[in-house]
Order: C-alpha cells, then structure tokens, then sequence
C-alpha cells in the first residue's frame, strides 16, 4: 500500500523583519499520522502551525495540503480544523451554534446539521450541553466543544494549538487520553504543537522537534527519547545527567569515558564515531539509575557517593546523589525500598553500559 | 469607624452640591413649566405642544439630527474603533490623544472652524468649484447637514472610545476560528465581530444620541436660524422672549422624550440573550 501524504512543508522559511523564526522546515506527513511540534516558546511550532492554517504566508517554500500548492491560499478556503489554545469557542452563540458554525458556512440542511452536532457532541461525551452558553462550560468542556466543533466539519487536517495548556494538570492528562481516543477512532491526520514533552510522546507516531526555527529531529517517540539526534533533544525530552568528559578506551565493547568529575563510565558501542582523547559529553537518565546500599555490581557502571537529598513525588522518590564532583540525579520507583533511606547515607549508583548516552562536546 | 457612614461622609460635599445646583433649581423649573401668567397652576405650556405642529415639528426635526449623527459617528468610529482594538499598546494610546486632542479646544471654536470651510466660499466649494465639479456652492451650512457635520465632530469621540473598548474585550482568536472554519473577512465581522462588539454599539449610541438631542452651541451656530432645534427654543422662549413657564416646559419635553427614546432602544436590544451573553 502506497502511502498518501497529507502534508507536505518544502524547504519552509519565515522571516520577521530581518529575525529568522523558520528555517528550511521539510515534513512529509502521512494521512492519519499524529505529528507533533515539540519545543520550547519562540522555536518556530506555532508559526509553523500558522503557516498551515493560512494565517501567516511563508517567506519561502512550499507548502502542499493533500497534494495541493497553498501558498497564499485564504484559511477559509483550506477545509482545515483548529484547536486554539484559548478555546476560541464564540462567546454569543451557544454550543449548538458554535459546532453549527462551520456546517451553516458548508450550507449543510438543517436536519442533517441537527444529526452532525448532535453525534460529534456524544463523540466527545457531552452530549446534555448544546443550548448552553461557553462561558456556563468549565475548561475542559470547553475544549472538549472546540475539539467537536473543529472536527464536526470533517477536516483534512486537524491543526491542535497547544490545546491542553490552560488546563490543571488532572484534566490535561484526561483530555490527552480523549485526544488519543479520538484519533483512533476517527484517525484525522493531526498536527499537534506543544511545549509539553510528555503530551508529545503520549500522543504521536512522530515528533518533529524543533529549536530556534530549526529542526533539531524527526523521529519516533521511542527514536527521540533513545537516540536524540542532538544534545538540545536528550536534555530537552526528560530530565537527564549530564557529565563532560574525555574518551580513554575504544574497543569491541564501547567506550570509556573519564568524566571531569573524577569518575570513570563505561558505555555501549554508540550510533556516532568517536576518538581517543576526543572531548565528549556523557548522558545518563535518572530513571536508568539504581541505587543499592553495598557495592555489589549490577550494572557496567557503578559509582559510589552519599544521598544529598530525596523527594518524595508519590509514585516515584528523585533523589540528589553526590558523587565525586558531580551531582546525580536519581530517579526511584516506590516499589524498590530505596525509595526510604535517609539523607546522608552512603550508597551506590548502578547502571548498565547501554543506557550511557555519549555526544561530541560542543563543536567549535 | 463603621464602612458605610465613612462612605456617606465622603460622598456628602458632592452629594449637596448636586442637590444644590442640579435638584433643587430642576424642581423649581419643573414646578415653573406648570405655572400661568399669575402663576396659578396650568397645563397650558404643555399644550400648547400637541395642539401646535411647530414644536412637535421641532422635536422631530431634534430627533432626526441627533440620529442622523449617532449613525454617522457610528459608521466614521467603527473602522477606528477596530483599527485600535488590533493595534500595540502605543498606538492605542496616540489614536486616543488624536481622538480627544480636538476636546481642548472650546465648541464653538471648531464650530467655526467648520464654518470656515463648509461655507459658500470655504475651501469645499471652492476646490469643488476650481475642479469645474459643481457650478453653483453646495449648501453645507445653516441646514440640517451641516448641523449633523457639526454634531458628528463634537461627539464622534465618545462613540470610538465606546466601540473601542468594548472590542478590548474580544479576543482576537475568535476571527481566526471563524475564518478557519471557512468564514470571509466580511462574513467573520458580521456574525463574530459585530454581534461581540454590542455592548459598546449600545453606550456610544445612547450616549451620542442624548448628547445630541441636548445639545445647544453647535445647533445654534451652525444651524442658524433654520434649523431651530429643542435646546436652541428653549433658550430663546427664557432668553428672548422670557416666557419662562413655556422654556421649562419645552425643556422638560426634551428630556422626557429622550428618556423614552433610549429606554425603548435599550429594551428593544437587550434581549434574553444578550443578558446571558454579556451579563457579568
């Protein structure tokens, strides 16, 4: 089966006065994929996401929706839908007639209308609010009414503004669940931008990761969290240990790495070339960390150093460890009884070569 | 000391002033506009109203000038009003000094200002007249037009403060969801924009029709004297011909209908819906 591509951005570039926000932004997105624009404020998502939506023109590139040029091209005229960050929902009008909106400008006849909103408000479990004012709706409700009136009109494309960011953190995690659920029942192509790394790895088959208006990676949730294209990927994506180095041994097995700290790591043969002597910089995950109370080896690596600090986070303790001249941080799970000690107590940090993440230190 | 008669102590010099200078002598004119000659009780000044077509004709005609200016305050402020609602901080607040710069100089000033240039040889005609456009002056002036001219200057900044602020309050995400939901620029003012903006279509005009409907210098000056309006013979019937029992009366007329007037607008427009959309 051939795969049809939604989306397509060529050599994208947007300029503001003489500041470059966009640069050289190339995707492919597949019909029914789950993208995801991940970075941090000012990298270039949201103008991104404007130039698709029609709102802003590229300054160079093309841009092609189901195959068609869209440059210049009015958003009214893109059978696009929108979620806004700010719900967006038309304060004056009811739910009815704010999901009603788009179908009424398709000139849909009223019975099916009253069929359409009624199914895409069931769609989006709630179904008892159409004659209700936005502004008598909570948050999430809300969104839930933007999310139903952007996909009532059955878009291409389904262009998702940071759409959980006004929320508190238990209805963030609830709408997620929602989002995912609606994409696998009704599989819109998606392209969703968020400066949450969570959302972005819960929800998409892929994540274009982006910074400063470049784009640092393109992968997979699993390609971006294990093989970071770049160093401002790993630290951006998850809390991670950071350590300068030098390389001191290259052989069969991996490579060690003497950290400016004092310690001494060994890690698996990585996807990059690296040489004797060569500046680097280490990377550990917390959560790949174990913590165990005498010196027994249950990793590659093992180093010794005294528990500074623990927080407890309910289903999860972070926990300092000083270690030489560094500070690690751990991250650990309640079940193990680490997660108890006290602060002060000498312990040992084990992790195994292959969770080493090894990248050339900063060139030039 | 107890809140509520710390609030009165402190509104009370302004409270007595009011009464003073505003109650008081309103009263004693509303007790004058029923008295005779011998200032016996009666209610011939009001009368002399409904049985005589010339101040019924005179009302109307106050009525018409007042809204013929609240239309085109409206019309004029809108794109401004808009225009400030999208732009930076900055701008905003040199729009506004523009809009209120002209209030620092006294009406009649710029009504003779406008005299200046609306007359038979003000610069209008005579560039219009230069270009071979027109043969004969177009009459700008002492008529109902140039009354509405000079109304819709006074008072056009009221209306653009009024609109403006109200379309603070929209936010402006709202035009990028209609027209991303496959809404025209037009279409997107006429069911997004417009619809929001009510609350501040509703101040300005109320507030621009009462101001027009009482309004005394710009009628008298630029009207002439065709164009008698309410203020401007009630004035006259103390002034000139000091019949004061008919001028009270003339001037509670004036405010009675223009009370009406805009209870019945406000009414008409301030439905179930908008008190559920915009009530607080």
């Amino acid at each position: 089966m051939s795969k049809v591509i939604d989306v397509e951005l060529r050599g994208i570039i947007k300029k503001f006065q003489n500041n470059v926000v966009v640069q050289d932004f190339n995707l492919q997105v597949e019909q029914g994929e789950f993208i995801a624009f991940l970075g941090p404020s000012g990298c270039g998502k949201t103008t991104t996401l404007n130039m698709i939506a029609g709102f802003l023109d590229p300054d160079g590139g093309d841009l092609l929706i189901k195959g068609q040029r869209m440059n210049g091209v009015p958003p009214y005229k893109r059978e696009l839908g929108m979620v806004f960050q700010t719900y967006s929902l038309f304060p004056h009008m009811t739910v009815a007639e704010n999901i009603a909106y788009g179908l009424k400008l398709r000139k849909v006849g009223k019975q099916e209308m009253q069929e359409r909103v009624k199914r895409v408000l069931e769609l989006v479990k709630l179904p008892n609010v159409a004659d209700r004012y936005p502004k008598q709706l909570s948050g999430g409700q809300r969104q839930r009414i933007a999310i139903a009136r952007a996909l009532v009109i059955e878009p291409s494309l389904l262009l998702l503004d940071e759409p959980l960011s006004n929320l508190d953190a238990k209805l963030r995690e609830e709408l997620r669940d929602e989002l995912k659920r609606l994409h696998q029942e009704i599989g819109v192509t998606t392209i969703f931008v968020t400066h949450d790394q969570e959302e972005a790895l819960a929800l998409s088959d892929r994540i274009v990761v982006l910074n400063h208006g470049f784009v640092e990676q393109i992968g997979t949730p699993l390609e971006i969290y294990n093989q970071p294209a770049s160093e401002f990927v790993h630290t951006f994506i998850g809390k991670t240990n950071r350590m300068e180095g030098e390389v001191i041994a290259i052989d069969a097995d991996g490579i060690k790495v003497r950290t400016t700290g004092g310690l001494l790591i060994q890690a698996a043969k990585q996807a990059r070339e690296f040489s004797l002597q060569q500046k680097v910089i280490v990377f550990v995950r917390p959560e790949k960390i174990k913590l165990s109370d005498t010196g027994v080896h249950t990793g590659a690596n093992q180093v010794e150093g005294h528990l500074q600090l623990a927080s407890f986070l309910g289903s999860y303790t972070e926990c300092e460890v000083v270690a030489g001249k560094h500070t690690l941080s751990v991250k650990v799970q309640m079940s193990d009884k680490s997660a108890e000690r006290e602060a002060g107590t000498t312990v040992y940090c084990n992790w195994d070569a292959e969770d080493v993440l090894i990248m050339p230190a900063e060139r030039g | 000391m107890n809140k509520r008669l710390s609030i009165t102590l402190l509104t009370a010099p302004a409270m007595i002033v009011l009464l003073g200078v505003f109650i008081l002598p309103m009263l004693l004119m509303l007790m004058l506009s029923f008295q005779d000659d011998n200032q016996a009780f009666t209610l011939k000044n009001y009368a002399l109203f409904i049985q005589d077509s010339f101040y019924l004709e005179i009302l109307w005609r106050t009525i018409r000038v007042s809204l013929w200016t609240v239309l085109a305050t409206l019309l004029l402020g809108f794109p401004v009003a808009m225009y400030m609602a999208q732009a930076s901080g900055k701008m905003r607040g040199i729009v506004t000094m523009f809009i209120l710069a002209p209030h620092l100089i006294s009406v009649v000033i710029r009504n003779f200002g406008w005299v200046v240039v609306l007359g038979e040889k003000g610069w209008i005609n005579e560039t219009l007249m230069k270009l071979g456009l027109i043969e004969q002056p177009l009459r700008l002036l002492y008529n109902e037009l140039g009354v509405v001219i000079g109304l819709t200057d006074s008072f056009i900044a009221y209306m653009v403060l009024a609109l403006a602020t109200s379309m603070y309050a929209i936010d402006p995400s709202l035009s990028k969801a209609a027209s991303i939901l496959g809404a025209s620029r037009a279409r997107t003012f006429f069911t997004v924009t417009l619809p929001l903006t009510l609350p501040g279509i509703i101040a300005g005009t109320t507030l621009v029709f009462s101001l027009s409907m009482s309004a005394f210098v710009t009628p008298a000056l630029m009207g002439g004297t065709s164009v008698k309006v309410m203020p401007v013979i009630a004035y006259e019937q103390i002034m000139a011909t000091l019949n004061w029992p008919l001028g009270a009366a003339l001037a509670f007329l004036l405010l009675g209908s223009t009370i009406l007037l805009v209870t019945l607008y406000t009414k008409l427009i301030e439905t179930k819906r908008y008190k559920e959309v915009f009530a607080s």
